[in-house]
């Protein structure tokens, strides 16, 4: 039954002690480790994938945009937003300024959202955004991964993901998105 | 949600046999998802929104006639292995599977050297 | 001002701690510990109790100068919650940890049965130690007493989750118990030094891992049924890393309870005993690491801290190298001591023990591989209950039956007390139930007729088994064994049965719409709000059909004030065994009616029985044993 003993055989007690210190410090350096990082959603998983591919009904016509974009030109944001969701206000000059100074396009989802409201927002604030589509079942924003609004994502020429921020996007997120567009 | 409900409920009605065991395969994929929005609740104990979208979306993909593996594969490819409650046995799982079995196996051999056979005394 | 008093008289409980440590080292170098009436120790003890009730009073007066007051309490909240904020949060529950160690050792030294001095002081020395080092932790990481500046009009406020009158009882349970292995610590550890390591050992320590075993029971017990009615998920049992922790030293504990009853009756098993007992406490504090150092994802959550966790972390390593080396050092040699006879009573303890370690490393496994995975790889993955039930399930009925068996067979020899037509006839009755209950219930799947089979097998044999007992006195002295045997075999049953009966519906709902499925339906019939001091509550009426039978619930959704949050009452009602259950969701879109989440429990109660049954079990060993041989 005693199984340090059976697997040990005849080890001497010095031996048996180091094997013991080796072990507790094995433990001890294993959870030092778990201490940094903690269990959670993996927010790394869709980055350097392809965008899966969605269609974006328009919020305001009835054109549509299927991404990601075949013409590989430049690289594109997508933005997961909603009227009623306030981090969104949070980042939305974010938003305009990628528009204005970096000529960055933006498609926007438009996320379980009313579409007066929606459009009120765009006029209130300013629309930030070169297509807006609209997501009224949360289904699209699922097919790309998305835990929630507001959340945004980097897509290079090729149609790949190369950032992802989930909340609204900080100061620091913004000179990422510049860094990577460059 | 309300649609699902609506067409399960009519569907019940006048198909109960067949919609009732496609709704208990939905149910068994429900309890191997964990709601990633939730504090360690699986899909089907969660009434949040996003639980909401999902079990609607994996109630599409059963109906479009996939795979329960398909839909796993789905999941995970945009959320990760964290989403699957019903842990898979891959490389990086390969430990937690083989472990047991191999304090079982162990124990088995140790039990068995430390057992004296004498003919037992039954009365 | 009462804060200062708390803080100086933890203070002062160290240093008198402190001056035990001395005069035990002084002690042992004269070789004297007669005269020894352990003092400081004592008073120590008694400085504890005065700090933590006057903690308690700092909460029941809402007395925000204190930080961990204010960051957990609120004025609007009743007196009752306000005095169980006081472990209901981090700090508080440290110093609980500490009452908890102390009081042991008070035990201890005041316990009736004569106990050589030398190893009294020994363990009163260790258990000390074990108390200076959570003193430390307290005064240094965690003080309960820590003062904020300027002092603010109002708390912050309790988890409104946590306010419930079962979260009240439930910590200090489970804290008596999983704390309270620190004495087996301690006695093992004492023993091991003084070369006392022996079957007097056994006799003695026997007591002190019932109680604190009965104790965790009870706290896992109560754990377990308020996650049922609180959360609103409808089951018992989640393994929930939280869960889990507190499992690990359970399993632990019993595999001890079964191997010091084998080294007390057949001088063997010595060195895996001490193995168990030191295990057991350091899986507890294993566990405490767990729950406090925030490295888990759980419902149950505690106020996390990475670097507490460290200090956790480095208490545990130290403890375990500490200990596990003098075991290695000082544990007796002996001879032939692993060896049994095939079909000995111990034996079969001895395979039901490796069980036990085997459910343990499950366990084990199961909760720190995500941890570990995440740690050193970098991927989260998720072990949920599918895990664990998939690969315990086939050794618990094993396990079952080897339960049944073992009582029937004698120490040290391949012999049964009874005739072996007896097991037969055991089994074919067990048969006989199984197929009628199968045939009435159709329910043919082989894990629910193994389940059904080897659960009323040793439920018949734990029946058998006391009352065949030849006189009065035999009967009293396996009382526990039969009470905690039937409380297993009555939970396997349980669990069996619940899990194949059970049914489930989780929807949407709008007032007035009715909702058919399997034999039930669900009518949602009214809905009212309710204002109360801290919080608001929406309540909801539903009538429940069950073919002939009508069931009225009432759950409820509460908006809290302090802190601002929802949570779901649920609404339960009885029908026999079986439990009907809904619990409303809050929903964010109102024309889509309101979630909610509609159980029937099939059998639950026996659950619920069961873990008396197991505590009773536990009491009446503790009960009978206080008179037995002194050391």
């Amino acid at each position: 039954m005693d199984v340090l003993v059976f697997i040990q055989g005849d080890m001497t007690t010095k031996s048996k002690l180091s094997l013991l210190a080796i072990i507790l410090l094995i433990f001890f350096g294993a959870f030092y480790f778990s201490l940094q990082t903690k269990l959670k959603n993996d927010d790394l998983v869709m980055i350097n994938k392809m965008l899966p591919a969605i269609k974006l009904q328009s919020l305001q016509d009835d054109s549509y945009v299927e991404l990601p974009l075949q013409n590989k030109k430049n690289f594109y944001l997508i933005n997961i937003w909603a009227s009623w969701c306030v981090p969104c206000r949070q980042e939305h000059p974010l938003l305009m300024r990628l528009k204005k100074e970096n000529n960055l396009a933006i498609y926007g989802i438009n996320y379980k959202d009313n579409k007066s409201n929606a459009q009120k927002f765009l006029e209130e604030l300013g629309n930030p955004y070169f297509f807006s589509g609209s997501d009224m079942d949360g289904s699209k924003a699922i097919e790309i991964g998305a835990y929630g609004v507001p959340e945004t994502y980097l897509i290079d020429r090729e149609g790949k993901i190369i950032l992802k921020f989930i909340g609204p996007i900080s100061n620091t997120n913004y000179e990422q998105i510049i860094q990577n567009i460059k | 949600m309300k649609k699902i409900f609506l067409t399960f409920f009519f569907i019940n009605i006048f198909l109960s046999s067949v919609s009732l065991a496609d709704d208990k395969q939905a149910i068994d994929i429900y309890k191997k998802i964990r709601c990633l929005v939730c504090q360690g609740q699986s899909l089907h104990d969660s009434n949040s929104d996003f639980a909401k979208d999902l079990k609607k979306i994996i109630k599409e993909k059963l109906d479009n006639k996939e795979t329960d593996q398909q839909i796993y594969n789905y999941l995970t490819s945009r959320y990760g292995d964290w989403i699957l409650l019903d842990t898979p046995v891959k490389q990086s799982t390969l430990l937690l599977w083989f472990i047991p079995i191999i304090v079982l196996i162990v124990g088995i051999i140790i039990l068995f050297k430390r057992t004296v056979f004498e003919k037992s005394k039954l009365s | 001002m009462i804060s200062s008093f708390g803080y100086y008289s933890l203070l002062t409980a160290t240093l008198l701690s402190l001056l035990e440590i001395i005069t035990y080292i002084k002690n042992y170098n004269q070789k004297n510990y007669v005269a020894h009436q352990f003092i400081f120790y004592k008073f120590s003890f008694y400085f504890i109790i005065i700090s933590f009730i006057l903690l308690i009073i700092s909460f029941a007066n809402s007395d925000f100068s204190i930080i961990s007051v204010y960051e957990n309490s609120h004025t609007a909240k009743p007196l009752f919650y306000k005095i169980a904020a006081t472990w209901g949060n981090h700090e508080g529950s440290i110093l609980l940890f500490i009452l908890v160690i102390s009081a042991y050792g008070y035990c201890f030294i005041i316990s009736k049965r004569k106990i050589d001095n030398h190893l009294k002081a020994t363990v009163v020395f260790i258990q000390n130690i074990l108390l200076i080092i959570f003193l430390f932790f307290l005064l240094f990481t965690s003080n309960p007493f820590e003062k904020i500046l300027p002092i603010p009009n109002e708390g912050l406020g309790l988890n409104p989750i946590l306010q419930d009158p079962l979260l009240v009882i439930h910590p200090p349970f489970l804290y008596l118990g999983y704390v309270g292995f620190s004495l087996i610590f301690s006695l093992t550890l004492a023993a091991l030094i003084n070369n006392q390591f022996n079957i007097d050992w056994s006799k003695l320590a026997k007591n002190w891992i019932f109680l604190p075993w009965t104790f965790l029971t009870v706290g896992i017990g109560l754990g377990s049924f308020w996650a049922y009615y609180e959360l609103g998920w409808g089951g018992y049992w989640f393994w929930d890393p939280v869960e889990n922790a507190s499992l690990m030293p359970w399993i632990a504990a019993t595999a001890l309870i079964h191997s010091v009853l084998v080294m007390e009756k057949t001088g063997k098993l010595f060195s895996w005993t001490a193995i168990l007992a030191l295990l057991t406490f350091i899986l507890s504090l294993f566990g405490t690491f767990l729950v406090r150092s925030g490295v888990l994802n759980s419902v149950h959550a505690f106020a996390n801290d990475p670097e507490r966790g460290l200090y956790i972390l480095i208490i545990i390593s130290l403890l375990a190298f500490v200990s596990l080396s003098l075991f290695i050092i000082k544990i007796p040699k002996q001879t032939n001591e692993n060896h049994f006879t095939f079909l000995s009573r111990e034996n079969v303890i001895v395979i039901n023990n490796y069980f036990l370690i085997f459910f343990l490393t499950v366990v084990i496994i199961g909760t720190t591989y995500p941890i570990l995975l995440a740690a050193i790889v970098g991927k989260s993955i998720s072990v949920g209950p599918q895990y664990y039930n998939s690969i315990l399930a086939p050794f618990v009925f094993i396990f079952l039956l080897l339960m049944a068996t073992g009582p029937f067979m004698k120490w040290k020899q391949s012999a049964f007390f009874y005739y072996k037509n007896i097991f037969i006839s055991f089994l074919l009755l067990s048969v006989f139930i199984v197929t009628t209950l199968a045939v009435l219930l159709q329910q043919f799947n082989p894990l629910f007729l193994l389940g059904i089979l080897t659960s009323c097998y040793l439920i018949i044999s734990t029946f058998v088994d006391i009352f065949y007992k030849k006189n009065f006195k035999l009967i009293v002295t396996n009382l526990s064994r039969f009470f905690s045997h039937l409380g297993f075999a009555i939970l396997i049953l349980s669990i069996t049965l619940n899990y194949f009966f059970s049914k489930e519906l989780t929807t949407n709902i709008k007032l007035g719409e009715n909702i058919a499925f399997d034999q039930f339906s669900i009518q949602f019939k009214d809905s009212k709000t309710k204002n109360e001091s801290n919080y608001q509550e929406l309540f909801g009426t539903f009538n429940i059909k069950n073919e002939n039978m009508l069931i009225e619930l009432h759950p409820s959704i509460r908006k809290y004030i302090q802190p601002s949050q929802f949570t779901s009452e649920t609404s339960i009602k009885n029908n026999g065994m079986s439990d009907y259950y809904m619990a409303m969701d809050y929903s964010s879109v109102q024309s889509e009616g309101i979630g909610i989440r509609f159980y029937y429990n099939y059998f639950i109660r026996g659950i619920w029985l069961s873990f008396i049954l197991i505590t009773l079990g536990g009491c009446i060993s503790f009960y009978t044993r206080r008179y037995d041989n002194k050391i």
